[in-house]
């Protein structure tokens, strides 16, 4: 449902955080992320007056751009936004400026630096930086070297590095990684973006389990018998072969959204609303995390590829056809696998996590299935009785659904599964932001929460260090299962829940 | 969780020393022993705590002198009503309860810790330096100026904390008014300074213009003191362009949330644009705050103000919406037996949504702590209603000041901005 108009009651109850004066520099300011994503959010952050008047936006890369230029790109990548609202654009643009940097060569490091006091003179943003790295990962570390070298990291309340993903290839690299940032500056400085956590479905699943007291207590192994997390997309690889045949579905979403997902639906209610506290909670449940197969991992993973779907009319290339893809390519766009928490709460209750590309349905949810009851007193008209599901909505169509039985209509004693649902478009009418708008935001508040801390990275690429190094070492071990473009997945990823009884849950 | 005290035993000094005192207290020489001085705000107190002191003096209460609206002496002052034969409806702290003490005999003494006591809402934020003027009973009481530092308790795993100064000035209306040329020094404009007025606000209207000239940001709460007088100075305040923010306003906020979400899901929106009727109870004869929650209202709708007169027990207002219909507005006083500590608080709200082609709707919403009979009396057989419940706030004035300091608002709430002026309109 679409809301009809705002709600005038609304407008301005909100006590937004207020942030400060300052400048956000990205580098890979020529790229896709910036102008699909982190430009749009900036936009309407200004649009939502959350930008301080005292605010610009440096764009950097290696293309000789001036400022008009990169003006005008952003202006372009943005038309149909910008349509909407032409008089703000006017104003927030002029906020737009590009400065040609490669942060490999210190003398541009050292120019930016002067730029950069250009502009805290021209838009009064008292030395107050965000640097987003939104560049190739290779040049994370390098890149943090760069600007430490040239003193822009030095005053930990005024400068702030944001890291895209992927944080590291594995443990190892993540563990280096994690060094250099660190000897860069001080942990409180880097902010290490999972835009996953920037939903509001994502956030509400901590809402829902700790403003509420009747789902905590049933929250654990007496009432829960199995947990699935589902990120499932219609779209291919697209424009990003590239780096997608080098990172594969198991490096691109399951070691930090899904991983993410699995932390705030497991770990344990913090003692307080701080960052601190929730990262410790979520860092410990990941050190809990196993597979459920250490040492034979191919007994608990499964991978697949894509294959060529769709109809007659309008036919879908297989993964190994696409553009900038091996023909012979081995990397998996699905990956389907069965972990434990091996802690009190959630000993022995399987997490199965699928993720892939090309599938029937473009939806991302957090499936809780609750125990039988231990008697059935009566006939279910679906055959047998239905287990309770409390289904977490990520997206689309953000919201929740709690299955339950009743009785059905009519002479007899039959019970039946009905929904009771709850939509965030019905109950709230309001679109919510997408996550790089409230992660940019948080990060320009120095405000850590929703970022991933450095043991939590390295806990959820040591949770899949069985299965990197077999795909590494004996990859046929780890068979990459091909399956129809628009379907759920190859047969073997049923058959790994078939062999405890159970089935993926169709959305 | 009670207050917390300062850290030294505050220190008795002449007036014209407390500033150098304090100057050598964070200078880099000393700091090693306090730990660093806050770069955070100032904030200066009005704190004449007439019912506390008067209560303290005829016997009715025990001391010390705290300024902190406590059980015992909220208690002390609901009976005092009873005492006095004053109305029910009056409020424990009211200013016709200090004047009937006033008159009682008595010369009870004790210990005056006013802006000794740091309520940790407030030094949970970590202001630099809390002065407190404290004006005592004994108009004669010379000028007593005291000193001291404190740090918070730092918070689990935190670094170092950042610490502050009380500074006390004590003593009859005259002898305050001498030791006044001591402040500005003392609220240095490198830091942002605010000015709660934790008093009636026309009980001395000089001194407030005189501590609160921009850039100093104003708190007061217009649940004290005359109800024009007071809309008036928010109204003044805001068309001026000087920060003001307002504790009654803030009491608001469950009310406009609440309200706002009877209004969220997208199938109920159409009604706003339809309401012929708003009507708001109120306790006792304060109608502030149920003025600033109609203006509210009527400011987020786009309703223009027609008309307004006073009825008994009340106001009515017509309103005109958008669409040239009209809408009318009742404010009534209800009695209540046991009223809250703060005066004119919101009893209850009805609004009423005719539709043209479709079926009307009656909202209510009614206060925790009462009833709304009068509200949910008659005529609307025929309507949809929606029936909310409206949660009591039990934050203490000190919370509700730390929650506008903490907020990094320094500037007034553009929603109070734009409802004060025609709350004070409405008033006639």
């Amino acid at each position: 449902m679409v809301a009809t108009m705002t709600n005038p009651l609304r407008v301005g109850l909100r006590q937004e955080r207020v942030i400060a004066p300052q400048c956000l520099v990205i580098f890979g300011a020529s790229g896709d992320l910036t102008h699909r994503k982190l430009v749009p959010a900036l936009f309407e952050l200004f649009k939502q007056r959350r930008l301080p008047s005292e605010f610009a936006l440096l764009g950097c890369a290696r293309r000789p751009w001036s400022d008009e230029e990169f003006r005008g790109k952003m202006a372009e990548a943005l038309a149909s936004t910008i349509e909407d609202d032409p008089q703000a654009w006017d104003q927030f643009v002029g906020k737009l400026f590009y400065e040609p940097v490669d942060l490999q060569q210190p003398d541009d490091v050292v120019r930016l630096g002067g730029r950069l006091e250009q502009i805290d003179q021209q838009c009064a943003t008292r030395g107050n930086r965000t640097f987003y790295l939104s560049v190739s990962p290779k040049f994370y570390g390098s890149g943090c070297r760069s600007l430490a070298d040239a003193g822009l990291l030095k005053d930990p309340k005024r400068s702030r590095v944001v890291i895209e993903k992927p944080f590291g290839r594995d443990y190892g690299s993540a563990q280096a990684l994690n060094r250099v940032v660190q000897a860069c500056g001080q942990e409180n400085q880097i902010f290490r973006i999972d835009h996953y956590l920037g939903k509001e479905t994502v956030q509400n699943i901590m809402v829902l389990r700790f403003a509420n007291t009747i789902f905590e207590p049933i929250w654990n192994r007496n009432y829960i018998s199995s947990v699935q997390i589902t990120a499932a997309e219609t779209v291919g690889v697209e424009e990003r072969a590239g780096y997608y045949e080098s990172a594969g579905a198991l490096r691109d979403m399951v070691q930090n959204h899904l991983t993410q997902m699995l932390a705030i639906t497991a770990m344990e209610p913090p003692g307080r609303f701080d960052p601190e506290a929730i990262r410790n909670e979520k860092a410990k449940v990941l050190q809990a995390a196993r597979l459920a197969d250490e040492l034979e991992p191919w007994n608990c993973c499964i991978r697949g590829q894509y294959g060529p779907g769709g109809s007659a009319e309008s036919p879908l290339a297989g993964y190994r056809h696409e553009p900038g893809v091996d023909p012979n390519s081995t990397t998996e766009t699905y990956v389907a696998m069965k972990l434990f928490i091996d802690n009190w709460r959630w000993q022995g209750v399987p997490f199965y996590v699928r993720t892939g590309k090309r599938l029937a349905k473009r939806t991302s949810e957090v499936v809780l299935t609750f125990r039988e009851a231990p008697v059935h007193l009566f006939d279910a008209a679906t055959g047998g009785p239905t287990a309770n599901q409390l289904i977490l909505r990520i997206q689309p169509d953000e919201g929740a659904e709690f299955r339950f039985e009743v009785k059905s209509p009519g002479s007899g004693m039959r019970s039946r599964p009905i929904d009771m649902e709850f939509s965030y478009d019905e109950s709230f009418g309001e679109p919510s932001d997408e996550g790089y708008v409230r992660l940019l935001a948080d990060a320009m508040l120095s405000d850590p929460t929703l970022f991933t801390r450095s043991d939590e990275v390295e806990a959820a690429w040591r949770l899949y260090t069985p299965l990197l190094e077999l795909i590494e070492d004996s990859p046929w071990q780890l068979p990459v299962h091909p399956y129809e473009s628009r379907t759920w997945g190859p047969a073997a990823a049923d058959a790994l829940l078939a062999k405890d009884g159970l089935l993926w849950r169709r959305p | 969780m009670s207050p917390q005290l300062t850290l030294q035993t505050p220190l008795e000094l002449a007036p014209a020393e407390v500033p150098h005192y304090l100057e050598q207290l964070w200078s880099p020489e000393q700091q090693g022993s306090m730990g660093t001085g806050a770069n955070t705000f100032c904030l200066l107190i009005w704190q004449p705590a007439w019912a506390e002191q008067q209560l303290i003096r005829s016997g009715r209460l025990s001391g010390p002198i705290t300024g902190q609206q406590s059980a015992p002496l909220i208690a002390a002052g609901r009976q005092a009503v009873l005492d006095a034969d004053l109305p029910l409806s009056t409020t424990p702290l009211d200013g016709a309860v200090v004047k009937a003490v006033a008159d009682l005999e008595g010369q009870a003494n004790a210990e005056d810790l006013r802006g000794q006591y740091i309520d940790p809402a407030l030094s949970a934020l970590m202001p630099r330096r809390l002065i407190t003027l404290a004006p005592t009973i004994d108009a004669a009481q010379p000028l007593e100026t005291l000193v001291a530092a404190y740090c918070p308790l730092p918070e689990e795993g935190g670094g170092t904390a950042a610490c502050g100064d009380v500074v006390v000035l004590r003593g009859g209306h005259g002898a305050l008014h001498q030791g006044l040329s001591i402040l500005d020094p003392l609220l240095p404009e490198s830091m942002p300074a605010w000015v709660w007025w934790n008093g009636c606000i026309d009980e001395a209207p000089e001194l407030m213009q005189r501590l609160t000239s921009a850039p100093r940001r104003l708190i007061i709460d217009t649940a004290l003191g005359d109800p024009r007088q007071c809309l008036e100075l928010l109204r003044h305040r805001v068309e001026s362009g000087q920060a003001v923010n307002d504790l009654n306003w803030l009491r608001l906020r469950s009310w406009r949330e609440t309200l706002a979400m009877v209004f969220d899901p997208p199938q109920r929106r159409d009604a706003l644009s339809h309401i012929t009727r708003l009507d708001i109870d109120v306790e006792g004869h304060h109608p502030a705050q149920g003025l600033l929650l109609a203006a509210w209202i009527a400011d987020r709708l786009g309703w223009t103000l027609l008309s307004t007169a006073a009825v008994e027990n009340g106001t009515t207002a017509q309103f005109k919406r958008s669409d040239g219909t009209e809408v009318r507005f009742q404010l009534m006083a209800v009695p209540v037996a046991q009223p809250n500590v703060h005066a004119g608080q919101m009893v209850g709200l009805r609004l009423i949504a005719e539709p043209e082609n479709g079926q009307g709707v009656c909202v209510i919403l009614c206060a925790e702590s009462g009833g709304c009979m009068r509200l949910e009396g008659g005529g609307m057989a025929n309507l949809e209603l929606h029936e909310e419940v409206v949660p009591v706030q039990h934050d203490t004035p000190e919370m509700d000041v730390a929650r506008l300091l903490g907020g990094g608002h320094d500037s007034t709430n553009p929603l109070l901005a734009a409802a004060a002026p025609l709350a004070a309109r409405l008033l006639g």
